[in-house]
């Protein structure tokens, strides 16, 4: 039969064979290119210091923005103002074109609002939402309690390289 | 995705390398308590942390974990007599204690000191619960014993198998860690497996397939919590442990034992996987005990007189592609076991990590890797004990609970994680 392999084999089963020590050999090595077009949103002070270390590292296609002040927030989710990290505002609609994971990060309670139209925007439009809440004794129980309902995954640590992990982990 | 220096240094757990030091710093299991079931019984071999190694229990009882090569010619002391308090090797006589001591060298004079100096490496090796667990490390630095609950409730409430599974320890450990695969994979079984069924939590499972997550740390390691959509304003919360290096527990359901895993390297393309099944409160009925003994819920059915699963890599796991049509199966394999088995084993011995494309639901993962490395590096640089290494850490449980959707489950569900002798798992 056409494309029957008749050889006797040394092995016992098509397993057996297909993870023998040299078979990786055979595995298609093609280049992976980043696969998520990510955007970083630090909702306070602090988490915005942790963006700004973590944005000097090479990244291939991460963005990172910050949320400034209460009075940025408008009527609608989208108008919101956030800023790029050269200060340049940005509204957090077009941020999120584009995008297929949003990560945010904070340490305390003051950006639970933030996180909430956030969260409610990025699950409107199909955006994988991860949080990263850093602190000792979860400060930002607010914005872990605003982010809950949308974020697909949330990291609660004392350990601030968490956040360089996960975008390495994710290929941004 | 991990850089391949850093698969590497995880990966590997051979003498010397930093995660080998890492596992080092633990009492790990070495045996099931039953392969030596009596005194004088037949030795046994053991690898573990790519050392090899003979157990045997001496004629007074005395558990004994040494190197498995006579010191005089090299000749497997597996082919040893175990007699008269001690493991003589069969080729020309000389005898050792549980030690790893040599006593005896007939072809010596009389008298002679010349025994006295030759001692093989050897590990204590101490009964805990079913298990014989040794630790490998400095003598100077060894801790407390295992306090895990499974180990330490009456042997009528605690069952544990194991079994070889043929690659890397971390690609084996990596799935006790991640919940998303059980929606999938493990559907089958919650309709299905004695040990599974009937649990109102397996409603919530199978009603919500694209669970949440939360990550969090945890002294020993981590809480994992998986959160799907229960009655109106609830989630159900399935709360995993992980205690570092090698200990998962999964979360229970209904009034079914809990269970979980130990994953402990043989060499750096195998691992023995050890399940476990215990009830907090009350003996295990003997229809459960004998669906574990069966191979159901996480446990293996073995090739009969081995730890070998009757179906692996060399039948093709037994896949059958009509229960998977029918249904019956997600994969076509059967069991909870060797379906996760199947699928970490077609990886290859140790998975190319640079090729992964993770996704945030990986967190619990991504997260347990950090904590490893970190671990091993600050072992080899700074000489810091991991977590884990305390007794008390060890003292956690899995839950499975209802939360109103605003609470927290780490706040809400400390006790529920907490070991309290003569308290029911918290489950759903």
């Amino acid at each position: 039969m056409p494309g029957t392999d008749t050889r006797p084999s040394a092995y016992p089963s098509e397993c057996a064979r297909a993870t023998a020590p040299g078979e990786s050999r055979f595995r298609i090595d093609a280049p992976i290119r980043p696969a998520r077009n990510a955007r970083v949103i630090a909702l306070d002070d602090r988490a915005t210091a942790i963006a700004r270390r973590v944005a000097d590292r090479p990244w291939a296609k991460a963005a990172f923005y910050t949320c400034q002040a209460a009075s940025d927030i408008g009527p609608l989710p989208e108008q919101i103002v956030l800023h790029r990290l050269d200060a340049t505002p940005a509204l957090l609609g077009e941020v999120l074109t584009g995008t297929d994971v949003v990560v945010v990060l904070a340490t305390e309670d003051t950006g639970a609002h933030y996180a909430a139209a956030v969260g409610r925007l990025c699950g409107a439009g199909g955006i994988t939402t991860a949080g990263v809440v850093l602190g000792e004794d979860f400060e930002a129980d607010d914005a872990v309690a605003a982010l809950r309902p949308y974020a697909r995954v949330l990291l609660l640590s004392a350990d601030e390289s968490d956040v360089t992990e996960l975008l390495t982990a994710l290929r941004v | 995705m991990l850089r391949k220096d850093i698969n590497e240094l995880l990966t590997q757990t051979g003498p010397g390398t930093p995660m080998g030091d890492l596992f080092r710093q633990y009492w790990i299991p070495a045996l099931l308590a039953e392969e030596l079931p009596e005194n004088d019984a037949p030795p046994v071999r053991v690898k573990l942390l790519s050392e090899r190694m003979i157990a045997f229990r001496d004629s007074e009882g005395r558990y004994g974990l040494v190197d498995e090569f006579c010191a005089h010619r090299g000749a497997s002391l597996w082919f040893g007599r175990n007699e008269s308090a001690g493991l003589r090797c069969p080729y020309h006589g000389w005898k050792y204690d549980y030690t790893g001591q040599c006593i005896e060298v007939p072809s010596e004079a009389d008298n002679s000191s010349f025994c006295q100096n030759v001692k093989l490496t050897s590990y204590p090796l101490v009964k805990v619960g079913d298990l014989l667990w040794t630790y490998m490390g400095d003598p100077a630095k060894q801790p407390g014993l295992p306090e895990f609950e499974f180990a330490q409730v009456p042997p009528e409430q605690t069952y544990t198998s194991k079994r070889w599974q043929q690659c890397n320890w971390l690609q084996a450990f990596e799935g006790g860690i991640d919940s998303s695969h059980v929606t999938f994979l493990h559907s089958g079984g919650l309709k299905t497996d004695p040990l599974f069924k009937g649990a109102k939590g397996n409603e919530y499972n199978m009603k919500d397939t694209k669970p949440f997550f939360e990550v969090a740390d945890s002294e020993g390691g981590l809480f994992v919590g998986a959160r799907r959509n229960a009655e109106e304003g609830s989630y159900y919360w399935r709360i995993t442990p992980w205690v570092m290096p090698a200990f998962t527990m999964v979360p229970p359901r209904g009034d079914h034992p809990v269970h979980g895993h130990f994953w402990v390297p043989i060499d750096d393309e195998n691992c023995w996987t050890y399940s476990f099944d215990y009830h907090p409160v009350r003996a295990l009925t003997d229809t459960e005990r004998q669906a574990m003994i069966d191979g159901h819920g996480v446990h293996s059915r073995n090739i009969p007189g081995t730890y070998r699963p009757a179906a692996n890599m060399d039948n093709d796991y037994l896949i059958d592609r009509e229960a998977q049509k029918r249904g019956e199966t997600y994969s076509g394999v059967a069991g909870i076991a060797m379906q996760d088995a199947s699928l970490q084993e077609s990886m290859g011995p140790i998975v190319d990590r640079s090729k992964e494309r993770l996704v945030p639901a990986d967190s619990g993962i991504i997260k347990a890797r950090q904590k490893l490395r970190k671990a091993a590096l600050a072992l080899r640089d700074e000489g810091v004990t991991p977590p884990g290494v305390d007794p008390a850490h060890h003292r956690v449980r899995s839950a499975a609970v209802v939360l109103p959707q605003a609470e927290s489950f780490l706040d809400s569900c400390r006790d529920a994680v907490t070991v309290m002798p003569g308290v029911p798992q918290s489950s759903v």
